[in-house]
């Protein structure tokens, strides 16, 4: 297990490990994520966080928790498996993106330039472990009633989450008609927006079993390139090659 | 073409572009918010019609390869409508596959930043090659009767002046020439289209957490299915439309031939895919002969689009009717070669349990094509007949004095 000052909450050490890498040479950082598996509660408060934090819509996930059934009656378990974008280091996906509208950037995080997607799903066919999702245009609030003059219609429910612009890639995003992100391909994106101003993801911050770290896994002080050393350490699909940079323990 | 037929067929292809309109109206207005397929199953009819119109613009390809290659100059008194059925089909591809994007108003893109290590964007450049290939083989097949059209008292005679350029006078240097041209053209077809259904066939096959597509069989299986289906549909159409038994005899046969090695080829698909005894394929496997639309497979594309029509080949290889309604059984039914191809890949989950862990219509495998999808497509290939009756009514495409129009 990494070593820790006494009390100190995991969050606290990530978070220093973060503002270091950050105030250090950004062009060395390697971000990375490890989930331990042993840890996961499966209460999909990751889930919930990462869908207010991007205003994700009706169909588009970034990290849903699978679960699982293992073993026979009565001695059975369920496991949980979280699963955001692996951001892999050798990645199908930005392969055969046919106009370099989706790359892995400096820090090894691979992104999508909404305004350049056709939204052509080709990336969604390609990744191997379906971690992205193409935004149809749907609200959650489009079979709620919009009666004039009473409490809370439609615009005045979509107007608390889903009208509010997502703040990813450090713009604004305001959901309109046929304007991106709607139509384009969407997926995790370690929620750079926080990490650029020194927050950690939203995943990390909501996990309440601690079991989802983050950092750069360039940098030997921190908490996550202390947990790579461990021998649970795995990625999924290893044999496709494709160099997760979102790693787990077993 | 018969004034009859002509009119019956426009009358078929208007109600569909007036059917279809309602899909077309919701596509551009709604864009892909009410389509069947989701993020699981990224894919739908639109693409599934997009690879058949492919297969068939293939057509004209097997026309230039037995008259360029194995030398049956008969074959070029059909260059013209072969040549123009590529034009047509290809237009119905680029339509729907345009209407697939999330953004086709961005398509500008593959200009100004087109990534060559991406296969999509080596079937835009082969697409665009072929589509100026056959515009350009079309137009210097029909310029004489075109500039011949163009100075007689006949009505649409400022059409077919522009259509000329402006030329007035062929000559006999003309003929010569664009003799040359079409057989450079054609000669120049033959390696595009080859890289032009390969990269199609590759497109899926650099698939590598795709079993079935993954594998290097599957560009050459595109480059026979678009030979037979193209070939079915031109065989098809030369027997209506040129009523030239012979070719429709030498035509037939290379059907026939195609058919039987396409259906080999596909049983050795099946065959290793089982043997191999990976889960990720035989789940994908079968899905195409146990899964919801097994009947698909087994009564559309085996019995009534492959058995059939090897029935009629075997029978009556020489009856020109008998070769009409196996080459229009394999046409028709090829739409659930590609269904079958597309969707069964896409419709295995690729990590166990995701299907349970988030609930919503776009996050499942099982796919059924909404009616707006269906709309769409019905207005896409009305117009596709439109304009392929039209070209066949009004411009030069046939071998007749009256360029196909035949008040019969």
């Amino acid at each position: 297990m990494a070593r820790i000052l006494p009390g100190e909450d995991l969050l606290i050490r990530m978070q220093r490990d973060l503002k270091r890498s950050l105030a250090a040479d950004r062009s060395s950082i390697k971000w990375s994520m490890i989930i331990d598996l042993a840890k996961c509660a499966g209460c999909h408060a990751c889930t919930i966080g990462c869908v207010a934090e991007n205003k994700l819509p009706p169909g588009v996930v970034y990290r849903p928790v699978i679960e699982e059934e293992v073993g026979i009656y009565p001695n059975v378990r369920r496991r949980f498996l979280p699963r955001p974008c692996m951001h892999c280091q050798n990645p199908p996906c930005t392969k055969v993106c046919p106009v370099h509208a989706t790359y892995q950037n400096e820090q090894g995080v691979v992104v999508i330039d909404y305004n350049r997607c056709i939204g052509c799903r080709y990336c969604l066919v390609a990744c191997p472990y379906s971690a992205r999702t193409s935004d149809f245009g749907e609200w959650y609030t489009s079979d709620t009633p919009n009666p004039e003059g009473k409490m809370v219609g439609r615009a005045k429910a979509s107007e608390s989450y889903e009208a509010i612009p997502a703040t990813e890639y450090g713009k604004q995003w305001p959901r309109r008609a046929h304007d991106s992100p709607v139509g384009n391909a969407r997926k995790c994106h370690f929620c750079l927006h926080r990490v650029a101003v020194g927050m950690l993801p939203a995943c990390v911050t909501t996990c309440v079993g601690r079991a989802t770290f983050f950092g750069n896994r360039n940098d030997t002080q921190s908490l996550i390139s202390e947990l790579l050393g461990s021998p649970r350490i795995h990625r999924l699909k290893e044999e496709l090659g494709t160099k997760p940079s979102v790693y787990y323990l077993r | 073409m018969k004034s009859k037929y002509f009119n019956i067929m426009a009358i078929i292809a208007v109600l569909g572009l007036i059917i279809g309109c309602f899909g077309m109206t919701d596509r551009l207005i709604y864009g892909h918010l009410h389509t069947g397929y989701g993020s699981y199953m990224p894919w739908g009819l639109w693409v599934v019609f997009y690879l058949f119109f492919v297969g068939l613009t293939a057509g004209a390809f097997l026309i230039t390869i037995m008259t360029y290659v194995f030398g049956v100059t008969r074959l070029k008194n059909v260059g013209t409508l072969s040549a123009f059925t590529v034009l047509v089909a290809l237009m119905c591809e680029l339509i729907f596959v345009s209407l697939d994007l999330g953004h086709f108003e961005r398509i500008y893109r593959f200009i100004v930043t087109p990534n060559f290590s991406s296969l999509m964007t080596w079937f835009v450049i082969f697409t665009n090659l072929m589509l100026i290939i056959y515009l350009l083989e079309c137009f210097f097949l029909i310029r004489e009767k075109l500039v011949l059209w163009s100075t007689e008292n006949r009505s649409g005679k400022a059409f077919y002046q522009l259509l000329a350029l402006g030329k007035t006078e062929y000559t006999a240097d003309d003929r010569d020439s664009d003799h040359r041209i079409v057989r450079l053209l054609s000669i120049i077809s033959l390696p595009a289209g080859l890289l032009f259904y390969g990269t199609n066939g590759a497109f899926f096959a650099i698939l590598q957490n795709r079993p079935i597509w993954n594998s290097a069989m599957t560009p050459l299986l595109f480059i026979l299915a678009a030979l037979l289906s193209g070939g079915a549909l031109i065989t098809f159409l030369i027997s209506v439309f040129h009523s030239d038994d012979e070719i429709a005899r030498v035509l037939g046969r290379a059907v026939f031939f195609i058919l039987v090695v396409f259906l080999l080829l596909e049983f050795i698909q099946f065959f290793v895919g089982y043997k191999t005894g990976l889960t990720s394929i035989m789940t994908s496997l079968d899905m195409i002969v146990n899964g919801p639309y097994s009947w698909t497979f087994w009564v559309v594309h085996l019995l009534v689009g492959s058995l059939i029509p090897l029935f009629l080949f075997a029978t009556g290889i020489n009856s020109p009717k008998a070769i009409t309604w196996a080459c229009l059984l394999i046409v028709v039914t090829f739409v659930s070669v590609r269904f079958n191809f597309l969707i069964p890949d896409l419709a295995v989950y690729k990590l166990e349990g995701l299907e349970q862990t988030f609930s919503h219509p776009r996050l499942r495998t099982h796919y059924t094509p909404s009616v707006n999808e269906w709309l769409v497509s019905v207005w896409i290939i009305s117009l596709g007949i439109l304009v392929f009756i039209s070209g066949i009514r009004w411009l030069p495409i046939l071998s007749s004095e009256k360029g196909g129009l035949n008040n019969g």
